[in-house]
């Protein structure tokens, strides 16, 4: 949970830079809502569910971006 | 080090309006330190680019690459065999290092992606503080390692001026009064005699512009 990372700070210092990263993704024209951070330890299965679920459908409400696929 | 920030988005972008092919090229030193124009930054703003061109429904094509300094030319000549593949370049370094880019690459379009903002320390990460306005005739021997002319909104030499208050600026209150810490200072040093000293005027002549500085070993002699 936030301020109670394995790493000390980590998890707030991985906020600042969500946030900051939410930014530049605006600036390049990308909807900053296709990025946000969840606190969650490993035993929180459920929740892991939730907030995947969650994601999808931001994707889904936002629909494709322009952006090309590159062949992986 | 020198300090310095990125330029809004926006003000590069339109830079670089109607090429096709750009190379950002960081500077490894100082900008890297201030998180302004080094080997990450470079990716972010190729990457912002990239994502902020395909979303317009256009393509460019941006090269990547970080110099140890663009502030010496056997650094910059490292890029010599890539720049000609480019429509133009991007350069994160200050000031300094994107002219002399383009003075070494003068047949092309060099953009500056930072505004160089001035001399100063690291104050704790992420945050950077002005120290020196390089005037080419430091006074910090009499001052108590404080310097008046950067710090002092006035650059006031024989201050503090009437407006200091309660150990603040009379311009800002987040601002801490110059004089006032350079008295503390000279009084934790035993030196407080020092502020009755008056300088006069500053040697302004000194400052000449452009600076130029030509090492004793490396002068001619007569
Ligand atoms: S007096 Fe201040 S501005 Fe001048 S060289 Fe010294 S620190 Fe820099
Ligand atoms: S209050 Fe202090 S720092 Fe501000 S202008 Fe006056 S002398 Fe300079």
């Amino acid at each position: 949970m936030e301020g109670e990372c394995h790493f000390l700070e980590g998890n707030k210092r991985a906020k600042m830079w969500v946030d900051y990263t939410k930014g530049l993704l605006e600036e390049s024209g990308i909807a900053p809502d296709r990025l946000k951070m969840f606190n969650l330890s490993s035993s929180m299965a459920p929740k892991f569910k939730e907030v995947v679920e969650e994601m999808v459908e931001v994707a889904k409400k936002l629909g494709p971006t322009k952006i090309e696929k590159k062949a992986a | 080090m020198i300090v310095a920030e990125r330029k809004p988005f926006e003000e590069i972008k339109a830079m670089i309006e109607g090429c096709k092919k750009v190379l950002i090229v960081g500077c490894g030193e100082c900008v890297s330190v201030c998180m302004a124009g080094g080997e990450k930054e470079v990716q972010i703003l190729a990457s912002q680019l990239r994502l902020a061109f395909e979303e317009e429904g256009k393509k460019l094509e941006a090269g990547e690459t970080t110099l140890e300094r663009q502030c010496d030319k056997e650094y910059l000549e490292e890029i010599k065999d890539k720049v000609d593949d480019y429509d133009a370049v991007i350069s994160m370094a200050c000031g300094a290092g994107v002219q002399f880019l383009a003075e070494m690459y003068d047949s092309k379009p060099v953009y500056p992606a930072l505004n160089t903002q001035f001399i100063g320390v690291a104050e704790r990460e992420g945050e950077w503080s002005e120290r020196c306005r390089a005037c080419s005739d430091c006074v910090l021997a009499e001052t108590g390692g404080i310097c008046p002319v950067a710090i002092c909104p006035k650059g006031l030499l024989n201050g503090p001026c009437g407006g200091t208050n309660d150990g603040k600026c009379e311009l800002s209150k987040e601002k801490d009064c110059a004089w006032t810490l350079i008295y503390n200072r000279l009084d934790k040093l035993g030196k407080l005699d020092n502020i009755r000293k008056i300088f006069p005027a500053k040697k302004y002549s000194v400052q000449t512009t452009p600076g130029r500085r030509i090492h004793e070993a490396f002068k001619e002699k007569e």
